[in-house]
C-alpha cells in the first residue's frame, strides 16, 4: 500500500509528458486521505533520526562509491590522482578479465540457484509427511546454514576436497570416481564452489518451502485425491502451482546473495586456480585492495551493484505477474 | 675475609638466606634484572617519553607472542605503554595500507612486508628510520649497532637510499629434505636445480604414500610468487630490462616457469596448486613429502617430535645452484616502520620501541622465551652477531650445520632484486601469482602464462 501511494506521489511531480502515460501502479493508486500537515510533519520528525542515520551509514558511502568510479585513484600512484571521466568503464568494456569474472558470476549464480530450489523443494517434501525422526532430519538438513561462509570454505577445502584426505575425495576413490585435485582443476574447481555454495544455502529454499507447504489448504489436495489423481499429477498440478510465490521469493532472495557471493569462495579457493573461480565481487576486492586501484575497484563494484539491482527489478516483475492473476 | 666488616658479612648471610627462601622468585627477579642492565649502557634517557601509549599492529605467529609478551619489560623502562592488535597476514595489510592511505594514525606502527616499503615510501606513508637513527636524543648508535642488522635485510628495507622499516624478524628460504630416505637410496644432497629434480625422480614412490618434491602452488604474491622468483632468478631472469620494461616472458623467465611446473606435475602430491607453507610443512611432518624448499623457520616445527614424525631425520641446506650458477634464497623480514600521520612525541614514542625491540638484548632474550611450555624457538634473529653467538646456535642445533646454512644463505644467496621492488608490487605480484598459478594446473603453456603476465605488468606500468 505504501508502495502505491508513493508511486503516485512520483507520478504527480513527474514532467507532464511522462503523466500522459502514467505507470500502471499509478492507475491502480486508490485516492486516500492526504495526511494532514501537522501528522505529516509529526511522522518526519519521528522518522528523521532513523534517515538521517540512514544517509550517512548507507546513502552517502554509496554517492561516494559512485563519485570515486570517476576518478583516477590509484593509491600505488599518488601523484596520477585526478578526474577521469569514463575512463575506468571504458577500461572495464575491454578488460577480459572483467568479462571472464562477470561469465563465472552468471555460471555461479544461475547454477547454484537452481539447484537450491530443486533439492530445498525435494527435501520439503520429502520431510513434510509424518515420519519418525523427522524432528531430527529437519535440524540436520539446517546446520549448514548455520555456519559461517569462511568457515565452509574452509573446511571444504581441508576436511572435505583435499586429495587423498579429504572425505569426499575418498567417497570419491570409493565410488570409483578416483582421487581428484578438486580445487585445482580449472572446471571442477568451479563445480566444487557451486556445490559448496549449495550445500550451505540449500536449507534456507528448504525452511521457506517447509513453511510454505504447511500453509498449503488441504481441500485442492482432498478434492484431487476423489478424482484419483497421481502423486506427480497432485504435485504438477496443485502443489506447484500453490508453491509459485514462495518459489519466485526463493529465487530472488538466493540469487541476490549469491551475486555477492564472496566469503566462502574467498577461503576455499582465493578465485584460484588461476582466474577460474574468480567471480566478480572477488575481483572487485583483489583490484581495490591487493592492487590498491581503488576508482577502478569502485567501477567494478558500481557494476556488480547495477547487476543486482537489475535482477531485483525484474524478479519484482516476475513476482507481481505471478501474484496479480490469481 | 678477615677484612670484611661484620655487617657486611651478615649482610650476605641475609642475602644468601633470603634468596633461598624466595627460591623461584629470587632467580625471576635476577633474571629480570640482567635482562634490563645491557639497556642502562645505552647513552639515552629511555624515560624521555613516559606516559606516552602506542598501538601496533601485528601478525598472529609466534615470534609477535615472544615480542609481545617481553614488551611488558620495554614498559617497566620507559613509562610507554603499548598496545597490540593481532590479525592474519593478508588483512592485517590491507588495514595498514587502508589506516596509512587515510592518513588516520591509527597504528603507530605494524609488521610490515618489505615489499609494501617501496609504495609506503612513494607516498610518503612513513617516517625514514634515518631520522632517529641520526638524532642522539634518540638513539646510541654504538650501542645500537645498526650495521649488526641482517645486511641483506636492511638493503631489502631501502628505498632511495633511505631505511623505512627496521627488520625484527625474517627468513630464508633453504632446501629441507628426508635424510633417511636419501641415506636409503644412496642420494646425495643436490647441487643444482637439475640434480635437485633427480633426486625427486629417484626418492617419488606414490604407491607408497611418499611424493618426490613439494613447493607452494597456492595463488598469491606471499605463496606461489615467494618460491618462483628464486627460480627466476637462478635461471638468470631479470624483471625489468634498461628502459624499464617488464622481461618475464625471457627465455630464463620461461625455462624457470618449465621447470617449476614439470617438478610439481611430475613429483608433488595431486592438490600441491593449492598448498601453502603450511600444508607442506604438514605433509612432510606426516613422513609424505621427501623434500620442499621452503622457510628455515618451518625447523621448529618438523624437528619437534610432538607435532612431526621425521624430527631428527631432516637435512637442511642452501637453495641448489641455478644454471646461472647462483643460488637465489627469499628476502623475507617483518620490518617495522613509524607511521607519518603520527604527532611528533608518538613518533618518538615509536622509534624507541623499535630500537628496544630490534637491539641485540631483546632479540636475544625473545629468541628463546617460553610463552608456553612447548614453545618454539625464534630462527629468524634479526642479528649477524646473535648468529655467531655460541648460546644461540646451541639453542636451534637441529642438526649440526643448520645455524650455518642459515647464516650462509642469509650472506651470499640472494640479491635485493629478488622480486620487483616498485610501488606497484602489489598488482604486479597478484598478476604474476595467477601465472604462475594457470601454467601449474595447466590452463596456459608456461609460454603462454608469462606472455600473458609480461603484457598485463606492460599494461600496469603504462597506465
Amino acid at each position: 500500500m505504501t508502495r502505491r501511494t508513493q508511486s503516485s506521489a512520483d507520478a504527480r511531480q513527474a514532467p507532464p509528458g511522462v503523466l500522459a502515460a502514467p505507470a500502471p501502479g499509478a492507475l491502480r493508486a486508490v485516492p486516500r486521505r492526504r495526511p494532514s500537515h501537522d501528522e505529516a510533519r509529526f511522522g518526519l520528525l519521528l522518522a528523521g533520526p532513523s534517515l538521517l542515520v540512514l544517509g550517512l551509514v548507507s546513502t552517502l558511502p554509496l554517492a561516494f562509491l559512485v563519485a570515486v568510479t570517476f576518478f583516477r585513484i590509484e593509491v600505488t600512484r599518488p601523484w596520477a590522482t585526478g578526474f577521469a571521466g569514463l575512463t575506468n568503464y571504458a577500461t572495464m568494456l575491454t578488460d577480459p578479465r572483467f568479462w571472464h569474472s562477470l561469465r563465472v558470476t552468471a555460471v555461479y549464480t544461475v547454477t547454484s540457484v537452481a539447484l537450491q530450489v530443486v533439492l530445498g523443494l525435494a527435501f520439503a517434501l520429502a520431510l513434510a509427511g509424518e515420519m519418525r525422526g523427522r524432528h531430527v532430519l529437519r535440524t540436520a538438513v539446517l546446520l549448514p546454514m548455520v555456519l559461517a561462509p569462511v568457515v565452509v570454505g574452509l573446511v571444504w577445502r581441508t576436511l572435505l576436497l583435499t586429495p587423498r584426505y579429504g572425505l569426499l575425495d575418498y567417497l570419491a576413490t570409493v565410488l570409483g570416481v578416483g582421487s581428484h585435485s578438486w580445487l585445482g582443476d580449472p572446471t571442477l574447481a568451479l563445480g566444487a564452489v557451486i556445490v559448496l555454495h549449495t550445500w550451505q544455502w540449500t536449507p534456507f529454499a528448504f525452511l521457506v518451502f517447509t513453511a510454505s507447504l504447511a500453509a498449503l489448504p488441504v481441500e485442492p489436495f482432498e478434492a484431487a485425491m476423489l478424482d484419483r489423481a497421481t502423486a506427480w499429477q497432485r504435485f504438477r498440478y496443485i502443489t506447484l502451482p500453490l508453491m509459485r510465490p514462495a518459489i519466485v521469493t526463493v529465487v530472488i532472495i538466493r540469487t541476490i546473495v549469491a551475486l555477492r557471493a564472496f566469503d566462502a569462495i574467498y577461503a576455499a579457493t582465493g578465485g584460484g586456480p588461476g582466474t577460474a573461480t574468480e567471480i566478480l565481487n572477488l575481483y572487485a576486492y583483489r583490484v581495490a585492495f591487493n592492487g590498491l586501484n581503488l576508482g577502478y575497484g569502485a567501477t567494478l563494484t558500481v557494476t556488480l551493484l547495477l547487476v543486482t539491482a537489475a535482477m531485483t527489478v525484474l524478479f519484482g516483475r516476475l513476482r507481481g505477474a505471478v501474484e496479480s492473476p490469481a | 675475609m678477615r677484612r670484611m666488616s661484620r655487617r657486611a658479612l651478615l649482610r650476605m648471610t641475609a642475602g644468601g638466606v633470603a634468596a633461598g627462601y624466595l627460591g623461584r622468585a629470587g632467580e625471576v627477579v635476577w633474571a629480570a634484572a640482567a635482562r634490563t642492565d645491557p639497556y642502562a649502557t645505552a647513552r639515552i634517557n629511555w624515560r624521555q617519553l613516559a606516559g606516552e601509549r602506542i598501538h601496533i599492529l601485528v601478525t598472529p605467529v609466534h615470534y609477535f607472542t615472544k615480542f609481545r609478551a617481553v614488551t611488558s619489560e620495554f614498559t617497566r623502562l620507559t613509562g610507554i605503554e603499548v598496545t597490540f592488535e593481532v590479525i592474519p597476514p593478508r588483512e592485517m595489510r590491507e588495514k595498514a595500507v587502508l589506516d596509512l592511505g587515510a592518513r588516520t594514525a591509527n597504528y603507530a606502527s605494524h609488521t610490515a612486508d618489505p615489499m609494501f616499503l617501496p609504495l609506503y615510501a612513494a607516498n610518503n606513508w612513513v617516517e625514514p628510520l634515518d631520522l632517529f637513527l641520526d638524532d642522539a636524543k634518540l638513539t646510541d648508535r654504538a650501542w645500537f649497532a645498526l650495521e649488526d642488522i641482517v645486511p641483506l635485510w636492511r638493503r631489502a628495507n631501502t628505498v632511495r637510499g633511505r631505511l623505512w622499516g627496521m627488520p625484527v624478524e625474517g627468513e630464508v628460504t633453504i632446501h629441507i629434505y628426508r635424510k633417511d630416505v636419501y641415506d636409503r637410496l644412496g642420494l646425495r644432497p643436490p647441487e643444482t636445480l637439475d640434480e635437485l629434480r633427480e633426486t625427486a625422480r629417484r626418492s617419488h614412490a606414490p604407491a607408497q604414500n611418499l611424493f618426490g618434491l613439494a613447493l607452494r602452488g597456492f595463488r598469491g604474491a606471499g605463496q606461489n610468487m615467494y618460491i618462483w622468483p628464486s627460480l627466476f632468478r637462478a635461471y638468470g631472469g631479470q624483471w625489468f630490462d634498461h628502459a624499464g620494461r617488464p622481461t618475464v616472458n625471457s627465455e630464463a623467465g620461461v625455462r624457470s616457469l618449465e621447470y617449476y611446473v614439470s617438478v610439481l606435475r611430475e613429483f608433488a602430491p595431486k592438490g600441491v596448486e593449492n598448498w601453502n607453507w603450511p600444508e607442506i610443512m604438514e605433509a612432510f611432518a606426516a613422513g609424505t613429502v621427501v623434500q620442499y624448499v621452503d622457510a628455515n623457520s618451518t625447523a621448529s616445527v618438523i624437528e619437534n617430535p610432538a607435532k612431526s614424525k621425521v624430527a631428527g631425520q631432516i637435512g637442511y641446506q642452501r637453495w641448489p645452484k641455478g644454471p646461472a650458477n647462483k643460488r637465489v634464497t627469499s628476502i623475507w623480514n617483518w620490518a617495522m616502520p613509524i607511521n607519518a600521520a603520527l604527532p611528533s612525541r608518538k613518533k618518538q614514542a615509536t622509534w624507541l620501541y623499535i630500537q628496544w625491540l630490534a637491539s641485540r638484548p631483546t632479540q636475544l632474550s625473545s629468541a628463546t622465551f617460553k610463552e608456553t611450555p612447548d614453545a618454539v624457538v625464534r630462527t629468524g634473529v634479526n642479528r649477524m652477531s646473535i648468529w655467531q653467538d655460541p648460546e644461540y646456535r646451541k639453542v636451534i642445533a637441529f642438526t649440526r650445520d643448520y645455524a650455518d646454512v642459515v647464516l650462509t644463505s642469509l650472506r651470499e644467496d640472494t640479491d635485493a632484486d629478488w622480486r620487483p621492488r616498485i610501488p606497484e608490487w602489489p598488482e604486479i605480484g597478484e598478476a604474476m601469482a595467477i601465472a604462475i598459478q594457470e601454467a601449474l594446473v595447466g590452463r596456459k603453456t608456461p609460454k603462454q602464462a608469462l606472455d600473458d603476465a609480461n603484457a598485463e605488468l606492460s599494461r600496469i606500468l603504462r597506465r
